[in-house]
């Protein structure tokens, strides 16, 4: 099946050249080619000649990932998939950057003129000091991280982040690489149609793109964004102007935020928690108790444990840790969600992991490049290790806070 | 002026974290990393020629018909043939040195004994 998946564009989008724009498709298919054509020979690698050879020099097949991964480093087929994996993520933000520093000064301008037009709140403080986590490493290799400024009032990782990650995603999250909210908003929607939240907080929201369905769906609701990059929550704040909805943004750390206790009914948060710590994580699940009203839900949509996975899977899964710096990628894939959920004070019934079907096929024919066929492809795959996004749909943890329960002392 | 040399802010370029290796070569990886920008650059110039077809069809020449029904008269013939083998023999280029030194008996020890006969006061 043919991925012509084309982003829709709005009004803060980095515009590209045609030479650009044909950088950034040869970008996007490459990776497309990986996971569909290079990823599918590791299998018969791994069962021929890989785990022949470990076999043959520790007396014993492999048990682990780490077993796994200290054979499969020496085979040349496998060396030539992971170079590809990374070149292709390389090549993927350059192309993205070239576009991006060419139209700099513009794009902060538009970015302020359309930021002032957004009735939601902007707040940046001042002095703001983002976590270790996420400035050690440029996670996921883009060039900056999430909170580089090179100017002031800088939104260049925004637009970054904007356009590249519809090139990683393959435009497997929509037009408006905004799947993941959307999918969560219509789980809610079709499994507990009274829940109608007044007040919104999406923590680790970057430009938003998960964040805006909220709005869109829960339209009397008032929605804050909340991310530790200055520059992806400027952008954020325009983006959603352009897009014509009001959300309030605020650069802010999910771990401690300014909010006051029992101040949302709905807490959420996609790929967030894997960028985060094994200090920090556990400090996210309390910070969403502490603010959610009596009864109000959480829901963290991010990676499934590698407790259910066999570990071929969990090792094709992994080299995003070593390959992406991605360092929290694998630890957080161990980490006991439900065991925090409970910790934070949510009743471990009130805890669970449930699918939230991709919303994907729902831009069928209204979005360039997006037929039936196409998205349903993309909806309807079974889970493959190392392919973008899950098949089937995105793996939620869902928590309810007790109606008369007191905040965890 | 070139625009990544305007004295203005830029964006960053390289992202922070050491780059792993994957080929226990020394210089491989930084090889296939050019081959994919080559590569990444064919596509871009074979975009464009698609793009100059569709939109000289759009004004009325079909460049792509016209293309596929050309008959190459000898002129064309010699003039393709010359290209082709001029573009292999500097694709080839060090391979072809590696034989002509060898033709010339050009050894790194003569290379570095020249190196020392020249130096000599």
């Amino acid at each position: 099946m043919l991925n012509t998946f084309q982003q829709a564009d709005h009004p803060i989008l980095p515009k590209a050249t045609a030479d650009e724009a044909s950088r950034e498709e040869f970008a996007k298919s490459f990776k497309g080619f990986i996971q569909s054509t290079l990823l599918p020979g590791l299998s018969p690698i791994y069962e021929t000649r890989v785990s022949k050879a470990f076999e043959k020099a520790n007396g014993r097949p492999p048990e682990n990932r780490r077993d796994i991964r200290s054979v499969m480093i020496h085979d040349l087929y496998f060396q030539h998939y992971a170079m590809a994996n990374r070149t292709a993520q390389e090549l993927l933000w350059e192309s993205v950057n070239v576009s991006i520093d060419r139209q700099l000064p513009d794009l902060i301008e538009k970015a302020k003129e359309l930021s002032a037009t957004n009735k939601g709140e902007l707040v940046i403080p001042e002095g703001f000091e983002p976590p270790r986590y996420v400035t050690a490493l440029d996670i996921h290799c883009m060039p900056g991280g999430y909170c580089s400024e090179v100017t002031e009032d800088d939104v260049s990782v925004g637009a970054l982040y904007d356009r590249g990650v519809y090139l990683y995603s393959m435009g497997y999250t929509g037009p408006n690489n905004d799947d993941m909210g959307r999918s969560v908003v219509n789980y809610l929607k079709r499994n507990m149609p009274d829940f109608k939240p007044k007040r919104i907080l999406d923590m680790g929201c970057t430009v938003g793109h998960s964040t805006l369905p909220y709005k869109e769906l829960f339209p009397e609701a008032e929605v804050w964004g909340i991310d530790v990059g200055g520059p992806c929550i400027r952008y954020a704040h325009a983006r959603a102007a352009g897009m014509g909805l009001d959300v309030n943004f605020a650069q802010m750390n999910a771990e401690e935020t300014t909010f006051g206790d029992e101040e949302f009914d709905l807490v959420v948060s996609h790929i967030l928690l894997h960028e985060t710590s094994g200090k920090a994580m556990p400090r996210v699940f309390n910070e969403a108790f502490r603010v959610l009203k009596p009864g109000g839900l959480m829901i963290h949509a991010d990676l499934p444990p590698f407790d259910l996975m066999d570990p071929f899977t969990q090792f094709i899964l992994d080299n995003e840790t070593w390959y992406n710096n991605e360092p929290f990628w694998g630890a957080m894939r161990d980490m006991d969600q439900i065991g925090l959920a409970e910790k934070a004070g949510f009743d471990r019934d009130s805890v669970r992991f449930d699918t939230a079907p991709m919303a994907v096929m729902e831009f069928a024919a209204a979005a360039s490049g997006y037929s039936q066929e196409s998205s349903e492809h993309v909806a309807e795959r079974d889970f493959t290790a190392g392919e973008f996004a899950p098949g089937g749909g995105w793996e939620v943890l869902i928590a309810k806070k007790g109606e008369k329960q007191a905040i965890a002392a | 002026m070139d625009n990544t040399t305007q004295e203005r802010p830029h964006v960053i370029r390289h992202a922070k974290g050491k780059r792993p290796e994957f080929y226990e070569t020394p210089g491989v990886d930084a090889a296939m990393s050019m081959i994919m920008v080559l590569a990444s650059e064919l596509s871009v110039v074979r975009d464009r020629l698609d793009s100059a077809e569709r939109v000289a069809k759009a004004n009325g020449l079909d460049l792509a018909a016209g293309i596929e029904a050309l008959e190459l008269d000898q002129e064309a013939l010699d003039e393709r043939e010359a290209r082709r083998q001029d573009f292999m023999q500097r694709l080839f280029y060090l391979q072809l040195k590696d034989a002509d030194e060898a033709a010339q008996a050009q050894t790194s020890e003569g290379f570095e004994a020249t190196i020392h006969e020249i130096a000599q006061p």
